[in-house]
């Protein structure tokens, strides 16, 4: 199969489509939000819907691993960033508010480094079917990581520590990568290569490629939060003067 | 660790970081509060406090970064490494380079005699800071394809020394914060209780 050709992972669409039809009736209002929303829409499920998703699947681990990063890591806090106060609010009466931040950051660890075991990972490959399991796990850890900060039930020291604590944690699995000499997983080291990368180039520079993803995500994200900080002393310096 | 160093890229940054961030971090903490006055001899104390002007500038959180952060920039410059490599006398200078802006940075962030010359919040955000540009630096050595030290060769070496940095400095940045943000912590999760 061409690695320009595109496959499909249609239950992605269909939630993307669902995803869009309930924002649109609920009258989101902001540009800047709306804008986020549809961008993490289109990062769920475009690539899982285009050639990228042929490469993933078919040739190369370090598009798979690019492609895992975008829709576990960044299509989430997009998508929840585009919420306003009032769907925020009905998603917090309709179980959100039962997430708890320790929770959810085992639970997005837990789908992090699960679904990228090799046993785990081979079998979704060899039986393809199954990807649409590994990225619904993927996708449902991201959501479940972002939602305690986006629906601000965390002071900013607390969410300094929630995203340093998942900042260490998951950063060993791209290190992995990197830093290996042989290859996980079965499936890539009889898959075509592409590009000429060998099935060990090919894992070192997902882990890169992960690692810095990653970093570039939670330091913006830490920035923020130091951000508030300086905010939250200012304003209480204010206050006593 | 000195003799390992001219063999191993790894080493040399693990000693960088050792001398240049662990050490000023121990060592500051060591001297916070009364102690602090006592630690130099009286003869050298009038001399220090003679100098307060260069000292007081020095200490101003953004030159004390500008500095750390130049002084991480300049000394990785491959021929700058190269340099220090083959001379001893740059080498020295390098070390004692390290030595010093890690005391600055440390001074603001661990404030041993309570000057309070940055919050709480702005000690966190020099914390980042420092991250930030250490990962910078980080992500240079672990991503890079090619070898930038022509003294050392290997990819591997290269890219762990890469890691030892981050990972001291996601131990004693991350440990200060902790420190730091404790109490807040402990505040926000009274006020979740109540």
């Amino acid at each position: 199969m061409s690695p320009t050709h595109f496959s499909w992972e249609p239950f992605y669409l269909v939630v993307a489509a669902a995803m869009t039809f309930a924002y649109v009736r609920a009258r989101p209002s902001g540009r800047w939000r709306t804008a986020s929303f549809t961008a993490g829409v289109f990062l769920l499920a475009a690539p899982l819907n285009s050639p990228m998703e042929t490469i993933a699947a078919k040739r190369l681990l370090l598009v798979h691993l690019l492609q895992n990063a975008l829709i576990a890591d960044i299509a989430p806090l997009l998508v929840l960033l585009g919420l306003t106060p009032r769907m925020k609010a009905w998603i917090a009466a309709h179980g959100g508010a039962r997430v708890r931040a320790r929770w959810a950051i085992l639970a997005w660890l837990l789908a992090w480094y699960g679904t990228h075991l090799a046993g785990f990972y081979d079998w979704a490959l060899d039986t393809g079917w199954a990807l649409n399991i590994e990225h619904g796990l993927l996708i449902a850890g991201g959501f479940l990581f972002w939602w305690p900060l986006v629906s601000a039930r965390l002071s900013p020291p607390a969410a300094l520590a929630y995203l340093g604590a998942g900042f260490v944690a998951a950063s060993f699995l791209g290190l992995a990568f990197i830093f290996s000499s042989h290859p996980f997983y079965s499936f890539y080291e009889h898959a075509p290569r592409l590009w000429g990368l060998s099935p060990i180039r090919d894992q070192n520079l997902g882990g890169i490629l992960m690692n810095a993803e990653q970093t570039l995500v939670f330091l913006v994200a830490i920035g923020w939060y130091v951000w508030r900080l300086l905010e939250e002393e200012h304003e209480l310096g204010a206050s006593a003067d | 660790m000195d003799r390992l160093a001219d063999s191993h890229l790894a080493v040399h940054m693990s000693q960088h970081v050792v001398i240049g961030d662990a050490a000023p971090a121990l060592m500051t903490v060591a001297v916070r509060g009364p102690l602090l006055v006592f630690l130099l001899p009286a003869p050298l104390l009038v001399r220090v406090a003679r100098a307060r002007p260069v000292f007081s500038f020095l200490l101003r959180p953004r030159v004390a970064f500008a500095l750390w952060a130049a002084n991480l920039g300049v000394w990785h410059v491959p021929y700058l490494y190269d340099l220090a490599l083959r001379h001893d006398g740059v080498h020295y200078l390098e070390h004692a380079c390290w030595v010093v802006a890690g005391l600055l940075v440390w001074a603001l962030l661990v404030d041993p005699g309570s000057h309070r010359r940055l919050t709480v919040g702005g000690r966190i955000a020099l914390a980042a800071g420092m991250f930030a540009a250490g990962q910078v630096l980080t992500d240079v050595l672990v991503f890079s394809f090619h070898q930038i030290y022509p003294a050392y060769p290997g990819r591997t070496d290269q890219q762990l020394a890469g890691v030892a940095m981050m990972a001291e400095q996601l131990l004693t940045l991350g440990t200060l914060a902790f420190v730091l943000l404790r109490p807040r912590l402990r505040r926000s999760a009274r006020l979740l209780a109540a």
